[in-house]
Formats: C-alpha cells, structure tokens, sequence
C-alpha cells in the first residue's frame, strides 16, 4: 500500500465547539490506484485528503504514506515527505500569472534545487496536451488548459502519488471529462497513484474505486463498476 | 545560507505583476536615499569648504572691532555688509608682537557698480562689488598661491604700487562678470562715509588673478590708502590678519590676552571660527537629518505595505508552493528577496538622482542660507553613495523580515483554502 491510514481523526475547535471533521477514518490506497473521494459539502472529503496528502496532520490515528509514518510530523518534516512524492492540483489553479506555461511547470524544481531539463518539460506537455502552449502565458489559456498546465506541474517532479481536490470545480464539463481521461491516462501509463475529491458522481466513477463520506465517516466504500452499477439502477 | 540567486528571477517577476504599485515603492526609496545622500554630501562638502576657505584666508588669526566674530568672519570667507571698523594704529599696537611671523591690514568697503558693468548696462540694475582695501606685500606673504591670470588680454598682471589711487587687481570671477581684462577701464561708485552720495570713480585694471575658489575670485584690490581715503575713512580698517610663528591653542590664547586688553577689538581664531560655523550649519543638518530619517521611515513602511499586500494576494500561491515542497526557508528568502531588491533599484536610483540633482540642491541650499563659503559645498564621494546603498539594502533585510516570517509561517492547507475565496 502506498497509503495507509487506521483510525484518522481531524478534531477542529471553532470557539468552545469541538468540530469533528474526520471521525475515525480508515483507508488504504494501492501503488497505480485511482481513488475518487465522493460526499456532500462538509462531509470531510477535503479534510481527509489533506491529511492523505499530508498537508497536514491528523489528530488521532496512523498514517503511512510511501512507507513513511506520518502522524505527529511537524509541518517542516511533512514537507520534507512531500517534496518529490506527491503532486498537487487544486481546484483554483494557482499558476503564477507572470510566468510562461514552462516556468509554471518548472516551479516546483526551484524548491527541489533541480535543474530544469527543458526535454522533461517539453514530455511533460506533451502528456497533458500542452506541447504547443509553453511560451504562453496563463492569461491566454482557457480553464481546461490552465488546469493540464496544473497538472504538469504536479508531475514534473516525478511524484508516486497526484492528489486533486476538486480539479473540475471550475471547468465546463467538456473540460471536466478530458481531465478525467487525463488522469486515466496517466494511471495507466505511468502507474501514477491518483486521489480525487470531487462533488461530480459521474466523473468520480471514473475512478477505480469510490469512497463515500458522510459527517466525517466513510460510508460506502465500491469499486466503479459497481458504483456506476448502482448509480444506473 | 541564503542562496538569493536561486530565486532572483522569480522575484523580479513577482514584482512586475504589480508595476506600477512597485515602480512608486521604488520611487519612494529612492526619494528618501536621494535626501540621505544630498545631506551626506553637504556635510561632507560644508567641512571641506570651510577648511579649503579657511585655508586660502592664509591666516590663522583675525583681530577686528568687537561685534559679532562670526559675522565678521563670515564676511571675510564669503563677503557681506554690516562692517565695523578698527582704528587703524591697532595695526601699529599689534605688528610688534614677538609671536607674530606675519601680519596684514585689510580694509573691506561695498562699492556699487551702478552702470559700470557690460551686464549692468543691460539689464539696468544696480549691484555691488566687494573693494578690499590692502598692503599688496604682507597680503602676498599671506597668500602666496595668488597668481596673475596670463593669456591674450591678461599679459604683463602686476600689483598696484603702494599708494597709487587709479589702479585695481580684479579677482578672476569679478574679471569674468564685469568682462574686464588688463588695460581696461574699471568704474565703481564709492559712498563715503558721512555722506548720502555715491561718488564715481575711474580705474586703471593692472591685473587679473588666477581662480583660487574663494571669495577673493570676487573682489576687488586696491591699495589700503586709497580705498580707506574713497571710503572716507582715513583712520580705520576692517581686519588685520596674522600668521602666528607657533600656532597651537595655548600660543592662540596667550596671544588673544595680550590684545584683549585692547577695548575697542576682538581676537578671533580661525580654527574657532571654522568649528563655530560647523556646529552652527550642524544643527540645521541636524533637523534635515531627522527630515531624512522620517522620509526613510516612511520609504519603509512603504515597501513593508507593499510586500505585505503582496504576500495576502499570493496567498494561495504561497500555499501552492509550500505544497509543492517550497520549505519555510525557501518562502522566507523569496519574499526577503523581493524587499531587498525594491530598496537596491530604490537606493541605485535615490543615488543617480542625487547625482544629478547635485546643482540644484547646492543652488538651493546658498540661495537660503549665507554658508559663509565659496565653492562647491555638496561633495557626493563614492564613499556617501556606497554607505547609502548599504544603508539601504540593510532597512530591506530589516523591513522584509516581517512580511518573510508572516508568508513562511502560513500553512499550506490554511493558505490554499484562503487563496482559493
């Protein structure tokens, strides 16, 4: 497994209320899966992706991510497992306005003290359809190609595992599925370990399984076939 | 260590999404830097034009009518009104002093050049000349840089002969002004003393001066005798300036006691005069000091509100970053980064302005104020420049720690829910 979790919980406290966020959550996600996080509004969805994602840390519970325990990990040591294991794509895309579709793509290198390999990047591109964008700027792309310039992002570093909350929130559902089939792609081509978080059924049954939650607790969890199954019946 | 370089590029970047915001932080640097540095430069120049001119008076020591010594010193170092005269048999009194390795009497009248002058006529003002009334041999003593200007027009300068009443030497400025060269005629109305009227008087110019950057470059000579009978005061002169054999403070006191005693004059030091002037301008730069101060300040919290807005609208980029594996570290040094290179472009420009603006400020600073000197009193050296730079790039590295920390300690998933409202 490359992620392992027993037991997560992610208590907030807003005033004198103790808000449960995640309540006793455990998950396992294999190398090469595709995993879609589905649940209403204020189920958890994003609260245990970033914990899966270690963006931050749960409050009670174990997690393994790339073999790694992470639970108890300041936030300094949380980046260190971050740095080249995981990719990020959110649901605003966040690419720097001032910078080429390249140097977007290219940013994450800066921190990991890589030299950019003009070559990589150009692969990178062209996996997300992109070839022919790098000299432009974000400002002349549309939503869908702002997003694969996200995605790009996320896999210049050669991460095991891309985590997306959210990628279609913004995207017209043309764009919405090509990113969905990106991700397809990309499991199946390069074993890429991919978590979504989305509100949209129909794109998360692309996925190869599908959770469910609900007040901080999984309530269903199925393998596609079986989720596209039930949701046609 | 900082490894700034690695994200110079994203830095400057950064601060061009938001040009003009950035272009008036940097202006607002380089406003304050252009004032540190003009001030640096008048507080170095004033000194070295106190002491250049003091230098050039060639005496150390001045014994004038009681008054204010200042004043009267200042008038000496750069011309004024407002004379009080000696009796003229202090000269006598004092000339026997064993300490004394040379003295000269000077006597300092204000002519007027009412239609005498080739710009005069033009523009049909009146002005006024500086006539210094002297003993041709013990000034030289004192002044033996003094040279006679050569050259087509200028040949064969010489000094008046004692006691002539139609020859004057014409400094090289007063020369420049009045278009005057050796041969030619010089007018000037004398008003003497007792009377309301200006008497005009005909002169013969014998010579020309070479510059010497004092006030001597606006003056002109004559023979004592003659400018004390022109002036109607037959009696009197305005200083007698002495070279002492041995000058230190305790031979400057012992002297000063001597002729103390004397009531009708005062004994004044050079080297006292110069410190006086320099604590009197020093107060005003001072104040000018604190102006500056609060323009840096300003200038500061300036690219503090400026980086800080920038951090609150890349909030989620920040998070973005961090997520992307961006440490603390990294985030701190790129916003510090950013502030430090607003108040470099800011101090580089500040100093290209002073530069230039070198004239005008020194143009406006005399138009003020009578200084007391001649010559160039904003003195702008690499060394002024370079402590303002460094100045400068030391208030970034101070006013980026604060918007660094705040962007380094956001949390990634805090910022990325912030960024994404």
């Amino acid at each position: 497994m490359i992620i392992e979790g027993h037991g997560l919980k992610r208590y907030y406290q807003r005033g004198v209320e103790t808000v449960k966020a995640l309540d006793g959550v455990d998950i396992a996600i294999k190398q090469g899966e595709m995993v879609s996080i589905l649940g209403p509004s204020g189920s958890g969805k994003t609260t245990l992706i970033n914990l899966l994602s270690c963006l931050d840390a749960p409050t009670e519970g174990t997690l393994f991510v790339a073999g790694k325990s992470v639970a108890g990990l300041s936030e300094d040591q949380l980046v260190e497992v971050r740095r080249g294991t995981l990719g990020f794509v959110f649901q605003q895309f966040h690419l720097l306005p001032t910078l080429t579709v390249t140097e977007n793509v290219e940013l994450p290198l800066l921190f990991l003290m890589r030299k950019p390999n003009p070559a990589r990047t150009g692969e990178v591109l062209a996996m997300v359809g992109l070839g022919d964008r790098a000299g432009h700027r974000p400002n002349e792309l549309s939503g869908g190609q702002m997003q694969r310039v996200a995605i790009a992002r996320a896999l210049i570093m050669d991460s095991k595992i891309l985590v997306a909350d959210e990628p279609t929130g913004n995207l017209d559902r043309a764009s919405g599925e090509a990113i969905f089939q990106l991700f397809r792609k990309l499991v199946k081509e390069k074993g890429l370990t991919i978590i979504i978080t989305t509100h949209n059924t129909t794109f998360g049954y692309e996925a190869d399984r599908v959770i469910t939650l609900e007040d901080g607790k999984i309530i269903k969890e199925e393998n596609s076939w079986c989720a596209r199954r039930d949701s046609n019946s | 260590m900082f490894q700034f370089t690695r994200f110079i590029g994203l830095a400057i970047k950064n601060l061009r999404r938001r040009m003009i915001r950035t272009a008036l932080t940097i202006s607002g640097v380089a406003l304050a830097v252009a004032v540190a540095v003009s001030l640096g430069g008048f507080m170095l120049g004033y000194k070295g034009a106190i002491d250049k001119s003091i230098e050039m008076l060639g005496f150390q020591v001045m014994i004038m009518a009681k008054g204010c010594p200042y004043e009267a010193a200042t008038m000496m170092l750069k011309g004024g009104t407002g004379l009080i005269y000696l009796p003229s048999d202090t000269y006598d009194k004092v000339k026997s002093d064993p300490d004394i390795e040379s003295i000269t009497p000077i006597f300092v009248g204000i002519a007027q050049k009412e239609g005498s002058g080739i710009r005069d006529e033009a523009s049909q003002e009146k002005s006024f000349t500086i006539i210094s009334g002297i003993d041709a041999p013990s000034f030289m003593t004192m002044k033996p840089w003094m040279k006679f200007k050569g050259g087509p027009g200028f040949e064969g300068g010489r000094w008046f002969s004692a006691g002539s009443k139609d020859e004057v030497v014409i400094g090289f400025e007063a020369a420049e002004y009045e278009q005057r060269k050796v041969g030619d005629i010089f007018y000037a109305s004398i008003t003497p003393a007792g009377s309301m009227t200006p008497v005009r008087h005909e002169f013969k110019v014998v010579g020309i001066l070479e510059r010497t950057g004092t006030q001597d470059d606006g003056t002109v000579f004559m023979p004592i005798d003659t400018a004390r009978e022109y002036f109607n005061r037959p009696n009197q002169l305005t200083i007698l300036g002495i070279k002492l054999k041995e000058f230190n403070q305790f031979k400057m006191h012992e002297f000063e006691s001597r002729w103390l005693k004397l009531p009708e004059v005062q004994v004044v030091g050079l080297q006292q005069v110069k410190n006086t002037l320099v604590a009197l301008v020093a107060t005003a730069q001072t104040m000018i000091a604190a102006v500056a101060a609060i323009a840096v300040i300003v200038a500061l919290i300036g690219v503090i509100n400026t980086i800080l807005m920038s951090v609150y609208e890349r909030t989620g980029e920040i998070g973005i970053m961090k997520a992307l594996g961006a440490r603390r570290r990294d985030i701190f040094e790129l916003i510090w980064l950013e502030t430090l290179v607003i108040c470099l472009l800011g101090a580089l420009l500040g100093c290209l302005l002073a530069m230039l603006g070198t004239g005008a400020v020194e143009k406006a600073i005399k138009s003020l104020a009578n200084l007391g000197v001649n010559g160039s009193i904003v003195n702008i050296t690499p060394g002024v420049l370079g402590y303002a730079v460094l100045g400068a790039v030391i208030l970034g590295f101070l006013g980026g720690l604060y918007p660094a920390w705040r962007a380094a300690s956001m949390r990634p998933v805090d910022a990325i829910r912030e960024g994404a409202v």
